[in-house]
């Protein structure tokens, strides 16, 4: 299948990919902090700093300061006011909730004052909101009295409903995309220009043992990047792939496949390294907005839809996304695997049409 | 016998500033190389001395005329040709991270060959960088490593590209020598160089080339004949370099 000069320059190619330390790092940092922040968003939340000033001294106050420090959502500090507002604005407390005096709610509604530096508090919508949701149920134990309804949310098919689940596939194609063109773009450019590549082309060497070569060291090479990332969001946070490993293996190749012929064709628009750059962001950076890698194609505009949906991005990501989460095949044919074979067509047809060796050599 | 045979070699480039007119970089060159000659190309810069040698060479397209290496057509037979040939390029860059024997072993298997790279690099003077990387080397040592690179294949005819540009005198007459052994063992060179004292030391003849076309070809000694200007108050004969300004003149070359 492979020539045995194929198989030594892809040999080659690995073993210089792999003894650039920092690049491996670099490769894997991107979706390595993602894992970790989500990692470290993924556990218990932290309590909210509460200060408490308890002004009344009635029971019910003190049956509700009570309530209000059991509940695990806030990690109360009881004091005078003056003193919590300097720790508030200290950034020490995230709030403090103020008991008046007259502090009663059997016989007329109490007013009870929620302290904010609103300039310190990030997600002062999300805290107003988990505060008061808060305040609400403890309201109902007091009052003894037992909640209409409660809400369960349950996904229309079954699958888990977490955002790390949404992001991870999305995130693998980019990573995909990224170590594609990188391989692909950014080393031919870079041959070219040291004459490397010219070196490379008075031996009998042909493009198509070149090409072969970059494209069995760089499919390797992704897919163990990949695995690295996947096996530690599958250890740390509990992500399941619902469909095959072959499946899932099989359309990242197939990506990688799709983006390294794209790269090529990047590389050989770009006549210098300085180019090089722009081109390729040009070309990433659309994608990375519009191909639904962090939130999904629906929720932009319709007109910008379709757009997206063309994207070799969203169509990789698309294709991932159906086999982590939904269990999907490499092999039933839909709109996905349609739009992936007319990727890869496409890609071929340009890579093989426009990539002048004879220039790219000279 | 004639290993390579050039009929006037044409090549065209887009004219710098008006890319609807060409000009001939390689103007319709004619010359004959014999087996185990060692053939001098000298020319100013722009001559089109690297260019006919990139066309000897496969890199560039033959616009016109022909060149046949060995027997072999080199425009329709150019993988054919690269079998044949070694190349040391004006520019000596290779593969990060690889050392002198990796890269000799990977250039080896892009001609399908196990190569003793030892076996090289001691015949370049170099066995004791066997682990070393290019970017570690002098230059006379990188000129020397290129010339290794272009002997994996053991070729019949080795092209050197200006291949003492930049080198200090002993790195220079190390190199000369390398040549020479070479060419005793049967190998037969092709260079280009700016270097007249290198043309003469080395070269069985030499073809003196300026804005694209041939205008002289000859062994150095009947070159000198033919051009040097008659001595007046010396005693001495001129030499290559008399030769070389009596035809290109003394104007500055880009």
């Amino acid at each position: 299948m492979f020539t045995s000069m194929q198989l030594h320059l892809a040999k080659v190619f690995l073993k210089i990919f792999f003894r650039d330390r920092q690049s491996v790092m670099l490769n894997l940092f991107f979706p390595l902090v993602f894992i970790g922040a989500f990692l470290f968003i993924g556990g218990e939340p932290d309590p909210i700093k509460l200060g408490l000033v308890n002004n009344s001294t009635n029971t019910i106050s003190k049956i509700f300061s009570d309530l209000v420090k059991s509940d695990q959502l806030f990690e109360v500090t009881e004091g005078e006011e003056s003193d919590l507002k300097e720790q508030l604005l200290l950034g020490d407390q995230t709030a403090i909730i103020v008991i008046p005096e007259n502090f009663d709610y059997l016989e007329k509604t109490s007013e009870l004052r929620l302290l904010l530096d609103a300039s310190q508090v990030r997600q002062l919508g999300a805290i107003k909101e988990a505060i008061n949701t808060s305040l609400l149920s403890i309201e109902r134990e007091l009052r003894n009295s037992e909640p209409m309804f409660s809400l369960k949310i349950e996904d229309v098919k079954a699958r888990s409903q977490r955002y790390i689940d949404f992001l991870l596939p999305g995130l693998l194609a980019f990573m995909l995309m990224n170590l594609s063109i990188a391989g692909s773009g950014f080393n031919i450019v870079e041959y070219r220009r040291r004459g490397i590549l010219k070196r490379l082309f008075v031996t009998p060497i042909q493009p198509k043992d070149f090409i072969i070569s970059i494209v069995l060291a760089r499919t390797l090479i992704v897919l163990m990047q990949i695995s690295v990332v996947l096996g530690l969001a599958i250890a740390l946070l509990d992500v399941k792939i619902m469909g095959s490993f072959l499946s899932l293996y099989g359309m990242v190749t197939l990506g990688t496949f799709i983006f390294l012929c794209l790269g090529f064709c990047l590389g050989s628009i770009a006549k210098t390294q300085e180019a090089v750059r722009p081109i390729v962001t040009s070309f990433t950076f659309p994608q990375l907005i519009f191909s639904g890698v962090f939130f999904p194609i629906s929720s932009m505009p319709e007109i910008v839809q379709p757009f997206a949906h063309a994207l070799p991005l969203s169509v990789i990501a698309t294709g991932l996304r159906d086999i982590v989460n939904d269990g999907a095949s490499l092999l039933v044919f839909n709109t996905t695997t349609l739009g992936i074979v007319i990727w890869i067509m496409l890609s071929f047809f340009t890579v093989t049409k426009f990539f002048v060796w004879k220039e790219i050599a000279s | 016998m004639n290993i390579i045979e050039v009929k006037d070699l044409l090549k065209s480039y887009p004219q710098p500033g008006n890319k609807k007119e060409t000009f001939n970089a390689v103007d319709g060159i004619t010359f004959n190389i014999k087996v185990g000659e060692i053939y001098g190309i000298l020319g100013p810069n722009g001559a089109g001395k690297t260019t006919t040698l990139e066309m000897l060479e496969g890199l560039n397209d033959i616009d016109g005329g022909s060149a046949i290496i060995n027997g072999l057509d080199v425009s329709t037979n150019v993988f054919k040709v690269k079998e044949i040939i070694g190349v040391q390029l004006q520019a000596n860059e290779y593969f990060d991270k690889l050392n002198l024997t990796e890269l000799l072993i990977l250039f080896g298997k892009l001609y399908s060959e196990e190569i003793d790279s030892d076996d090289l690099l001691k015949k370049v003077d170099l066995l004791g960088k066997s682990n070393a990387k290019p970017e570690e080397l002098s230059g006379g040592q990188k000129q020397r490593f290129s010339i290794a690179c272009a002997l994996v294949n053991n070729p019949k005819i080795l092209f050197l590209d200006e291949p003492t540009t930049g080198l200090d005198p002993q790195a220079k007459r190390n190199l000369w020598n390398l040549a020479k052994e070479l060419n005793a063992a049967g190998m037969t060179i092709v260079l280009t160089t700016h270097n007249m004292e290198e043309a003469e030391y080395l070269c069985n003849r030499i073809a003196i080339m300026d804005r694209g076309k041939l205008i002289a070809e000859d062994t150095p000694q009947g070159l000198i004949q033919k051009y040097a200007p008659e001595p007046q108050h010396l005693a001495s004969q001129g030499n290559i370099e008399d030769v070389f300004l009596a035809l290109t003149g003394h104007t500055l070359r880009d």
